[in-house]
C-alpha cells in the first residue's frame, strides 16, 4: 500500500492507540500536546535502554512509532536518525576524552559509513513501507541473537587482551609487516590504557579494505532503517580488524554520530524530520542518555539484556508481520 | 612486557594527545547542551506565545498523518527564527543536535592540520564534503 493511502487509517489508529495508552484517565481524542508527553517518556526510556544495552535509541524509536502510534515510517525513520544522533553525541561527549577511542580508525572509517549513510537514506525514499518493515524486522532480530551471544561470551573467562595482544605482534613480525599495508600507510596501528589490566595494550589493525566494506553496508543500513547499526560495526572493527572490543565500542559510538548525522541531512532537506515529533524524542533521548547511567547504577545490565532480548524478538516478529503479513 | 610487544611500541602511532580528545569531548557537550536548550526555549515559547500550535486538529491530523508544512531548508528555518515560529526554533534545535558530529568531526580535522597530518586533514574534509554534499542532494531530492 503505498504511503499516502495510509494516512487517514494512520491517524485513526494512532488516536484509538494512544487513548487507550491513557486509559480512562483520558477520554478526550490525542492532541499533539499529548502525543508529544508520551513521546517524551518512551524517548527517556529509549535513551536509559539504549546507554545500558549499547543500543542506539533507534531499535526503540522506529518499532513505537510506526507500530504505537502507526506514523508513516519514513517519518518514524526520520525521527529515529536524529535519536540516534543524540545518543552518540552525548555517549561520546563522555567518553571520547579517556584514551580509548581511536580518532584515526574513527576518521578513516568515517570515509565508508557516511557513503553508505547517504545512500541508504536515498533508498530509504524509494523502497516502499513494507520492505523497510521486512529490513528492520530482520536487523532487530540478527540484533537479538547477537545479545545472547554476547551475554553467553561475557559468561565465558576472557583470555586476558595483553596475551592476544602479544600473539598478534609475534604473528606481525613473523610476516615482517603489520596488519596490512592500507593500515600501515594510514598508521591506524595504536594502543590503549587498559584499566581493568593495568597497562598499555598495544593492537595491530588488519583487514582494513573488509572494515571499509563492512562500514559501508553498516551505513547503509543506518540510512535506510534510521538506526546506528553499532551491532555491525563493532564487530567489523573487532572481528574483522582485530581492533579491541573496549576500542571498537568506544570508536564505533563516535563514528555512529557522524553516520546520523550524513543521512539525516537528507532526511531534513526532504522533509522527513518533523519537528513536533522529533523534538520532544530528541529532549528526551538526551535526557536519558544522559542521566540513564546514574539511575540505573543499581541495576545488573546483564539480566536486563536478557529481559530485552525476549522483547525484541517480539517486537522483530510484529516488524516482520507488517512487512510480509 | 615481552620482546616482540617492546618493539611493537615503536611502530605504532602513539594516541593523539588527550587534550585533542578532550577538545573534540568539549565540542560534543557543547552541542548537546545548545540543542536542549534551544529545543526547551521552543517549548517555552510554544507555552507561552502559541498554545494553538498543539491544540490545534488541522495541525495536529497533518502531523501524525506525515503531511504537515514546516520549515525543511536552513533559509526557511532562519526566517522562522526571526518570526517566532516555534515550529523553526524547534527544528533549529533538531540541527544543532544532527550538526554536533560534524563539529566533533572539524575540530580533529584541525588538530590533524596542526600536527601538520595532511593526509587525515585530507580525509577528514573529504568526510565534510560527503555530509555537505548529502545535504544538496536531499535538497534536490525533496
Amino acid at each position: 500500500m503505498p504511503f499516502s493511502d495510509l494516512s487517514v487509517t494512520n491517524l485513526a489508529v494512532a488516536h484509538c492507540q494512544v487513548v487507550r495508552l491513557y486509559g480512562q484517565l483520558y477520554s478526550l481524542p490525542v492532541s499533539i500536546a499529548e502525543l508529544s508527553l508520551v513521546l517524551f517518556g518512551v524517548s527517556i526510556a529509549a535513551g536509559v535502554l539504549g546507554s545500558l544495552l549499547g543500543l542506539g535509541g533507534g531499535f526503540v524509536i522506529v518499532p513505537v512509532l510506526t507500530l504505537v502510534f502507526h506514523l508513516d515510517i519514513r517519518l518514524a525513520i526520520g525521527t529515529s536518525i536524529v535519536a540516534v544522533a543524540a545518543t552518540s553525541s552525548a555517549g561520546a561527549a563522555r567518553n571520547v576524552s579517556g584514551s580509548i577511542t581511536n580518532l584515526r580508525v574513527a576518521t578513516f572509517l568515517a570515509l565508508a559509513t557516511t557513503l553508505g549513510a547517504v545512500t541508504g537514506a536515498l533508498l530509504a525514499g524509494v523502497f516502499d513501507a513494507r520492505f523497510l518493515f521486512t529490513l528492520f524486522g530482520i536487523v532487530l532480530a540478527a540484533s537479538g541473537v547477537q545479545m545472547v551471544r554476547k551475554h553467553l561470551t561475557q559468561a565465558e573467562k576472557d583470555p586476558g587482551l595483553a596475551v592476544e595482544t602479544v600473539k598478534v605482534a609475534t604473528q606481525a613480525e613473523e610476516r615482517g609487516g603489520w596488519g596490512d599495508q592500507l593500515a600501515d600507510r594510514l598508521a591506524l596501528h595504536s594502543s590503549y590504557y587498559d584499566q581493568a589490566e593495568g597497562l598499555d595494550v598495544p593492537y595491530v589493525v588488519a583487514n582494513t579494505g573488509l572494515g571499509l566494506g563492512l562500514m559501508y553496508l553498516a551505513g547503509t543500513l543506518s540510512g535506510l532503517l534510521g538506526i546506528g547499526s553499532g551491532v555491525l560495526k563493532v564487530p567489523a572493527m573487532d572481528l574483522a580488524m582485530h581492533i579491541p572490543m573496549k576500542v571498537s565500542t568506544a570508536t564505533s559510538n563516535l563514528l555512529i554520530g557522524l553516520t546520523a548525522a550524513a543521512s539525516a541531512v537528507v532526511y531534513f532537506a526532504r522533509g522527513d524530520i518533523d519537528p513536533l515529533i522529533a523534538g520532544p524524542v530528541a529532549i528526551g533521548i538526551l535526557l536519558g542518555a544522559t542521566q540513564g547511567s546514574r539511575l540505573l547504577l543499581g541495576i545488573r545490565a546483564g539480566r536486563l539484556r536478557l529481559i530485552f532480548v525476549v522483547v525484541i524478538g517480539i517486537v522483530a516478529a510484529q516488524m516482520l508481520w507488517r512487512g510480509i503479513g | 612486557m615481552t620482546g616482540s610487544t617492546a618493539r611493537a611500541y615503536g611502530a605504532l602511532t602513539p594516541p593523539l594527545p588527550n587534550g585533542v580528545r578532550a577538545a573534540v569531548g568539549r565540542v560534543l557537550h557543547a552541542g548537546v547542551f545548545a540543542s536542549a536548550t534551544i529545543l526547551l526555549s521552543g517549548y517555552v515559547v510554544g507555552l507561552v506565545v502559541d498554545r494553538g500550535l498543539y491544540s490545534s486538529p488541522v495541525v495536529e491530523q497533518a502531523h501524525l498523518a506525515g503531511k504537515a508544512g514546516y520549515p525543511h531548508s536552513l533559509l526557511a528555518v532562519w526566517d522562522g527564527i526571526w518570526r517566532g515560529s516555534i515550529e523553526a526554533i524547534i527544528v533549529a534545535g533538531v540541527l544543532v543536535l544532527i550538526l554536533t558530529p560534524v563539529a566533533g568531526l572539524i575540530t580533529s580535522a584541525v588538530a590533524f592540520a596542526r600536527r601538520r597530518d595532511w593526509l587525515f586533514t585530507a580525509i577528514s574534509a573529504t568526510v565534510l564534503c560527503v555530509i555537505f554534499g548529502s545535504f544538496l542532494i536531499g535538497w534536490a531530492a525533496a
